[in-house]
């Protein structure tokens, strides 16, 4: 691979690559507020500019500058070498670039930064963006220095709404474009557009628009500083009281990986960032994956409960086991329907074909129903890990929900076992079940919960560890951000107990065996030997707007 | 157990008595509240002990891996918690250390005046107390008298009496104020005045002089190898100081002493102190005096650096520009970042020498702090300066000693 300088380090490049591009995909950050590896290029916040040193035989090209020399007290003439964007100039073969080690790139950085600032508001002890916020960052490390204007900042409209999801402050805002850029390139939809020039530039709706369409929150996630805030999550959390959590949105089939940002002391989830994978979502996530989140908390099961509804009391987890354990005793074995989930992560659908197996039971698959698709992000199928819970059935026939209908009416199936729960078909065409022993272990209410006649708290895949497989069959793992709440275990967990409780040999009680045996049981790729997301496979930015 | 003190013969024909285990503290007013001493008594001789420390750990290490550099210093204040600027100054040069940085020269003498004050209340309190112990109490509240006019100074100064908290990374809170100097120049006489009545009270009273020469030796070898340091140390001869030793902050410009004892018992740690008392004003006096000559509006006319990377903006432009607001953010929230590295830094505290080793990873928060607390080695070396002894002398003696718990134990 061809190779350049930056700063004394050899850097690989592939044909195309900008300077900014290749030093990014080696981890180095040049400083930047306009540059989106995802977008294509502006150049219009000069923060990256560096220094190329001319080849042998060549010229630099230098401009004349007046230089403040404190001796003299006066302006004495001086030279410095025109600097590049980095984000816009193409590498070439051995070419020597000074970033960090050129001065005139320290002192145009610090210059920038002075400008970019002049007119901010003193906004952050209020500023959702505070304590990620790019212009913090870059003052601390390239400029340092107070602001020399003396006149009154220009003030601009503050707490704009661009539809009812962000929340725009114009005098935050650093015209670095990268809003309007999402909304033409990952929405296809030119709802923004920059109005005025220098200090009176602000971003505004197309006349007649509000920001519309389902990538609303990208706009915000794009934005380098506070100017965009979305309304869910403004004013609801500080960053730094946040923890982040590799995770995979429970959204779609899709199966994009996420950070999901927990505050520890409340154990809740405050929002979802996309988490950059070159596999899946590249850098983007819609806003139906984005707000996953907030349904994570809502109408949840925390504690296990034994009865038809009507009749149901709360009960210990231990005895809601063991009174399932006794309802399923004198069912014959192949009369027993085992529901997998494609809402629960392969380890739990993994521990569930166990179960059936040990039971010679049935297999069968919940699942919610479609949902509206997209050319972008969006699957139809709305559950993460339909393609993991049909992978760890090895083969064996797994019926829909429609088919477990149709068995209880014929009489084959006499007691069910069910994850998860949701329904794909008419809630009312459910009631048949209603008189069997049907155990469900569930994190959210859901419809068969209404015919259940034990319901085991399952925890959700915030609350444990385990795997999704997407829709191109790649399995993406996520981790636990938060405590289970209330009795909640993880399925898998609660499966396996039933089982023992039955008198089963189910002998799981740690995670990691579990996902050794199904490893070793299921031909499926391991979570963590799938390859983590390679940033080198990012588009090269394509068309230069500047 | 055979007794120690066969050549008394009173005793060993009046009271042949069995060897006594006895608990002395934790609990106990004259262990300073922490330290727990077991006794072998024979009679009322201890034939052996073991001094146990570790009843005020509070984890001040660990805690210090939690916070921001700047965090800290409040747990610092309660370490020594009778010189906790001496604490402060020590803690802030470890840092700037690490960082390479070093505080102009007015804060330099600034940080030399605020701790030898810290260090005279400290000597203050500790001879006071001593004394107090052996039933004179009205030395105990004339020297309590100076030690409030050094207090009264502080809070003048920093707004607290006690746990001052003052001083920064790259230098300290506020320059000096206004009338922070005039009163620290009006109480040094008084204070040697006082230091004198003091002496006047105690030094021809037989009974003191029973009860502290002689006793509680401390051998000068033994001190030495056990790592004592401070005025247990000089008491038996040693002249190490490491303000003289190895001069820090603006010591080598100034005119003092190191005085010494001869025999390391209760009377010479004693007298070490009073005399150290001396020093100290002769110290604060010179360094006023070179604080003054600064010219005003020089590099050297500031008490703290100004790199903001470092130091906080001043309070007025936190809440007016956005440039202080940041910076201020920055500090508060991620803290100075400290590039990684691991030094030990080392200054004379109030009971001698104070180290701090801290280790950094770069970034906001310490690594690992490690205190060298002066109290743990003299602590150590008590042992030797009570065994043999008699019961009653262990209070006198350990006074002496000057253990702070939360240094000892942190």
């Amino acid at each position: 691979m061809p190779t350049f300088k930056l700063d004394e380090r050899d850097i690989p490049f592939e044909k195309g690559d900008t300077i900014i591009m290749a030093a990014w995909r080696q981890g180095i950050e040049i400083p930047h507020y306009c540059w989106h590896p995802g977008l294509s290029i502006a150049a219009n916040c000069r923060m990256c500019l560096v220094e190329i040193v001319p080849g042998p035989n060549q010229r630099a090209m230098m401009l004349d500058i007046l230089k403040w020399d404190a001796a003299k007290n006066d302006y004495v003439v001086d030279r410095k070498p025109k600097l590049q964007p980095a984000c816009q100039m193409q590498v070439a073969e051995g070419m020597v670039v000074k970033s960090d080690s050129s001065p005139f790139v320290r002192d145009a950085r610090a210059h920038v930064q002075e400008f970019l600032l002049a007119n901010h508001p003193v906004d952050c002890p209020i500023c959702d963006q505070a304590g990620e916020c790019k212009l913090q960052d870059y003052w601390m490390s390239e400029s340092g220095r107070s602001k020399r204007m003396r006149d009154e900042p220009v003030h601009k409209p503050k707490a704009v709404p661009f539809g009812d999801k962000i929340v725009y402050d114009a005098e935050r805002c650093i015209a670095c474009t990268r809003c309007i850029r999402t909304c033409d390139e990952l929405a296809g939809d030119h709802m923004l557009d920059l109005r005025e020039r220098g200090n009176k530039a602000e971003v505004v709706l197309a006349p007649g628009r509000a920001l519309e369409g389902d990538y609303q929150l990208m706009v915000e996630h794009v934005c380098p500083v506070g100017a965009l805030t979305s309304s869910h999550f403004r004013f609801k959390a500080r960053v730094w009281t946040l923890k982040e959590t590799p995770s995979v949105c429970t959204g779609c089939a899709t199966g994009c990986t996420t950070w999901v940002d927990v505050d520890p002391r409340e154990q809740r989830a405050y929002r979802l960032r996309p988490r950059d994978n070159a596999a899946v979502n590249k850098f983007w996530m819609c806003d139906d994956g984005m707000m996953t989140y907030a349904g994570q908390h809502e109408r949840r099961v925390t504690r296990a409960a034994v009865g038809r509804e009507g009749g149901r009391t709360r009960s210990a987890l231990d005895v809601a086991i063991t009174r399932a354990a006794e309802a399923l005793k004198g069912v014959k074995g192949d009369h027993v329907a085992v529901v997998l989930s494609a809402q629960h992560s392969t380890e739990d659908n993994f521990v569930a074909v166990e179960l059936a197996k040990a039971l010679n039971g049935r297999l069968y698959l919940s699942a919610k129903p479609a949902w509206r698709d997209d050319k972008i992000l969006r699957n139809a199928d709305q559950n993460p890990n339909r393609s993991g819970a049909v992978a760890v059935a090895s083969g064996a026939s797994v019926g829909t929900l429609k088919d477990l209908i149709a068995a209880v009416n014929a009489s084959t199936v006499n007691a069910v076992i069910a994850l998860g729960g949701h329904v794909d078909t008419d809630p009312n065409t459910l009631s048949g079940l209603g008189q069997l022993p049907l155990v469900l272990l569930a994190s959210h209410e859901t419809d068969l919960g209404a015919q259940a006649s034990v319901i085991l708290p399952a925890a959700t895949s915030y609350e444990c560890e385990g795997s999704f497989v997407n829709a191109k069959g790649l399995p993406q793992g996520f981790k636990r951000a938060l405590r289970p709440q209330g009795d909640a275990a993880p399925g898998w967990e609660l499966l396996s107990r039933l089982g023992r409780a039955m008198g089963l040999d189910l002998t799981y009680t740690r995670f990691k065996d579990v996902r050794a045996a199904l490893h070793a049981r299921v031909a499926l790729a391991h979570p963590d030997h799938t390859p983590a997301p390679a940033l080198s496979e990012a588009p090269a930015a394509a068309t230069t707007t500047a | 157990m055979e007794p120690v003190d066969l050549d008394l013969e009173e005793s060993a024909l009046d009271l042949p008595s069995e060897p006594m285990t006895l608990n002395m503290g934790p609990s106990h007013p004259a262990m300073h509240g922490t330290i727990r001493m077991v006794l072998k008594l024979d009679g009322e001789t201890v034939s052996d002990l073991d001094v146990q420390p570790g009843y005020l750990h509070r984890a001040f290490e660990k805690m210090c891996e939690r916070g921001t550099w700047a965090q800290v210093f409040p747990y610092t204040d309660r370490l020594n918690y009778v010189s906790p600027l001496l604490n402060n100054v020590g803690y802030a040069m470890a840092v700037e250390k690490l960082l390479g940085v070093t505080v102009p020269r007015k804060g330099q003498l600034f940080r030399v005046i605020l701790g030898e004050l810290s260090r005279m209340s400290d000597h203050l309190t500790c001879n006071s107390a001593m004394a107090m112990e052996l039933g004179a109490f009205t030395p105990f509240l004339w020297l309590m008298k100076a030690r409030e006019w050094i207090w009264e100074a502080c809070e003048e100064q920093t707004g607290a009496r006690l746990t001052h908290s003052f001083f920064r990374v790259g230098g300290a809170a506020f320059p000096p104020t206004a009338k922070f100097i005039p009163q620290v120049r009006a109480i040094l006489p008084k204070i040697l005045e006082v230091v004198a009545e003091g002496e006047a009270l105690l030094l021809k009273n037989r009974i003191f002089l029973d009860r502290t020469q002689g006793v509680g030796v401390l051998d000068r070898d033994l001190a030495v190898s056990l790592g004592a340091s401070g005025p247990v140390l000089r008491s038996t001869g040693v002249d190490y100081d490491v303000r003289k030793d190895k001069p820090y902050l603006t010591y080598d410009e100034v005119d003092f002493e190191v005085p010494v004892g001869e025999d390391g018992d209760t009377y010479d740690r004693f007298m070490c102190r009073f005399e150290e008392i001396r020093q100290s004003i002769r110290i604060v006096e010179q360094s006023i005096a070179l604080m003054e000559k600064i010219p005003a509006g020089s590099p050297d006319d500031a008490v703290s650096i100004t790199d903001p990377r470092i130091v906080l903006p001043p309070k007025s432009e936190v809440y007016s520009t956005i440039e202080g607001t940041i910076n201020h953010f920055k500090l508060i929230m991620e803290g100075v970042d400290v590039p990684a590295g691991e030094v030990y830094q080392y200054t004379e505290g109030g009971n001698g020498e104070l180290g701090f080793f801290l280790v950094s990873r770069g970034g906001g928060t310490p690594w690992r702090v490690r205190v060298r607390g002066p109290s743990f080695f003299s602590l150590q070396a008590s042992k030797s300066m009570i065994k043999g002894g008699m019961l009653a002398d262990i209070i006198p003696t350990f006074g002496s000693v000057n253990m702070i718990g939360g240094e000892c134990d942190r």
